[in-house]
């Protein structure tokens, strides 16, 4: 019963890690940059959220989970264009100057973002408000799923997949693939790229910004430091599972959140990273490439 | 004109220290007091002036000390320990018969030296750090509480208040957290509870599930969490969704408005806390009466629990010097270390110092965390 109480705990922090490390991977497909800002864009998820659901809370005249739907949305759109803003500001001008500026530049987003929101917000501890987030859960044969945990899998799944079909089956999606093989030659096609760029940077810290706003919702805290915590992990994930590749970062958050969840369950917290670490370095000795990096030949 | 002022000066404490020398047995009786006036702990140093002072007036007000006057000698160290050794040479040299302060250990370190030289009694208020009590200073003593009292004080709960057999202690690898969970642990021990739980999380996290689940399992009379409350809140919250029904128990650094936020209200009711009392639950009527008082003259309450062990270092310091109708330092320490007992202090009953001079006995009190989500005092404490 234990075993699969702490699977269950596991999926929940690997859904987390998931979504995250969707925007890390999507933005290292098409541009070859480690997008640092990332992390801090999915904590503005958070406290965006946290505003957003006062004041659907104080329009609704009462705190209930219906709050939840319209904030997300607001989330989405504010953090993507968020994203945007920062790929125009920080990413383009240096797209021609080599792989070392572009990564500095996205770490000075990354504080900017990150002092920006200490600043807006405070340095405390922000709580969401009470009574918004589902409570509850069913026993499943022993185990508890709390009513969040569900919404968490469930908001989770439906994005990944919709993120997948929508890469795999529509035009855009198609011109990403063909942006994350070459660029110059995606241009020759006809291809916009810096369109398809844009798309990225909308698409990924949108859904960072969302990841955010339910992490936050989920454990009902969080401070202006979630982003590092959060966002690190997800970029490990990223790579686990092999970054570039879709299925790779949904794969290496499960299997990240599982292993730290089973090494803190079933020996101690104090040493479920050495242990989720040592399985990282040994999956890259293996398979440098990531779990997934190689069996699909083109990225994203 | 330097040097004349520097002769002028010399001249003025030749004066003085005559002036006060052959007044000494009918001038005032000085007592000093070294705290930070300035800099990052001015908040607690200020406080302790303030709560002095309101005790010396009084004192004066009612008569004096032995037939003599009180002069308060206030210096300021900064929380510094090079000005502390410096500002404790001034209060030697002004003769004080005893010291109050300072406030933080690193200041009261080397304090504590000088004043033990010149053998003076010296009474802090609110320096923890264990190695202060371990020099040997036969005129040192502490009025606030190291950390494994209040260890003591969560094993004597959970015995004697909730009845626990099985007991669990969760720490987060901080030095405070885990001394205090040391401390529990031992002192559980020695109750004879079987701690079948000692783990610690790691602070930087944010889900705690799978230890949680972990804890449910054992199968629990309680737990100890002796970390912050950042932390404790979540574990709350996190122990509630999954259903586990633990009796929690957390320090003093749990004891902030922010725990029920972050844990929710359902989930942090019932809580127990072991903190030091804040002043306005204090229940002893000298308490009761220094907060009145207090309030009058500034026009605010004592905030801070140090504020009330700076009063307390008074009290106790101006109780030995009546009883023993001395201010012989050697006679008031020998008085602190075997002879007083059970006197009613401000921030508990005094049972005496250990010969380290170490306060015994404990002051905490369990509070709980009501279904208003506001923190009391709980109506069942164990015997000290």
């Amino acid at each position: 019963m234990q075993l699969l109480q702490q699977m269950i705990n596991g999926i929940t922090i690997g859904a987390f890690y998931s979504l995250v490390a969707l925007g890390y991977t999507m933005v290292y497909g098409v541009l070859k940059l480690i997008n640092f800002a990332h992390g801090d864009m999915f904590m503005w998820g958070a406290y965006l959220g946290l505003t957003g659901l006062n004041v659907a809370v104080a329009l609704l005249a009462r705190t209930s989970p219906w709050a939840i739907p319209p904030t997300i949305i607001v989330v989405l759109v504010t953090v993507a264009l968020m994203g945007v803003l920062v790929e125009r500001i920080a990413y383009r001008p240096l797209r021609t100057a080599g792989r070392l500026a572009p990564v500095i530049s996205a770490l000075g987003a990354a504080f900017i973002l990150e002092s920006l929101a200490r600043n807006v917000y405070g340095a405390s501890y922000k709580t969401y408000p009470t009574g918004v987030a589902l409570v509850g859960g069913i026993n499943l044969g022993g185990a508890r799923v709390g009513m969040m945990q569900i919404v968490v899998l469930v908001v989770s799944f439906v994005l990944m997949s919709a993120l997948y079909l929508f890469v795999q089956r529509t035009r855009i999606g198609t011109a990403m693939r063909a942006v994350s093989l070459n660029h110059d030659v995606s241009r020759l096609m006809g291809i916009d790229v810096n369109r398809i760029i844009a798309i990225v940077f909308l698409i990924g810290p949108g859904l960072g910004g969302v990841a955010g706003m339910i992490v936050a919702l989920y454990y009902g805290s969080f401070d202006f430091t979630l982003g590092w915590a959060f966002g690190l992990k997800a970029f490990i994930a990223a790579i686990m599972g092999g970054i570039g590749n879709i299925p790779g970062a949904m794969l290496g958050g499960m299997l990240l959140g599982t292993i730290e969840t089973l090494g803190s369950g079933y020996v101690s917290p104090q040493w479920k990273d050495v242990i989720a670490y040592l399985i990282l370095i040994l999956i890259l000795i293996f398979r440098p490439t990531g779990i997934l990096g190689e069996q699909v030949a083109e990225k994203l | 004109m330097y040097k004349k002022c520097a002769l002028l000066l010399l001249a003025l404490v030749v004066a003085l220290s005559m002036f006060t020398g052959c007044k000494k047995e009918t001038g005032t009786l000085k007592i000093g007091l070294e705290g930070p006036m300035t800099g990052d702990y001015a908040y607690e140093g200020q406080g302790f002036e303030k709560a002095v002072r309101l005790l010396v007036d009084q004192t004066n007000a009612a008569g004096g000390l032995l037939g003599r006057q009180i002069e308060l000698v206030v210096e300021d160290d900064a929380g510094d320990p090079t000005q502390a050794a410096l500002v404790a040479q001034r209060l030697v040299d002004a003769k004080v018969v005893a010291v109050i302060g300072a406030y933080n250990s690193t200041a009261t370190e080397p304090a504590s030296a000088i004043y033990n030289e010149a053998g003076i009694l010296h009474v802090t208020p609110s320096s923890t750090a264990t190695r202060l009590t371990e020099k040997g200073y036969q005129r040192f003593f502490r009025v606030c509480f190291l950390d494994d009292r209040q260890g003591l004080f969560a094993a004597q709960f959970a015995n004697e208040v909730l009845g626990v057999q099985t007991f669990g202690i969760l720490h987060d690898n901080s030095t405070y957290a885990q001394g205090l969970a040391e401390h529990s642990k031992r002192y559980a021990e020695e109750l004879g509870i079987n701690v079948a739980f000692y783990d610690a999380i790691n602070p930087d996290d944010t889900d705690f599930t799978p230890i949680l689940t972990n804890i449910g399992a054992v199968g629990l009379d309680a737990i100890y969490f002796t970390g912050y409350h950042a932390q404790g809140g979540l574990l709350l919250k996190q122990s509630g969704e999954l259903g586990l029904d633990l009796t929690w128990m957390m320090g003093n650094a749990c004891n902030n408005p922010e725990l029920v936020q972050i844990a929710g209200l359902a989930n942090a009711v019932g809580t127990y806390i072991t903190t030091e009392p804040l002043p306005k639950d204090v229940d002893y009527p000298e308490a009761k009466k220094f907060v009145t008082d207090f309030e009058a003259k500034y026009g605010q309450s004592p905030d801070s629990v140090w504020w009330m062990m700076a009063a307390e270092a008074f009290n106790v310091i101006r109780y030995a010097i009546e009883q023993t109708k001395s201010t012989d330092s050697a006679v008031l320490a020998d008085y602190l270390h075997n002879t007083m007992k059970d006197f009613p202090g401000l921030t508990g009953p005094i049972l005496g110092w250990d010969e380290k001079g170490d306060r015994l006995g404990t002051i905490h009190l369990a509070y709980i965390i009501n279904d208003k989500g506001e923190l009391i005092v709980n109506p069942q404490q164990p015997t000290k």
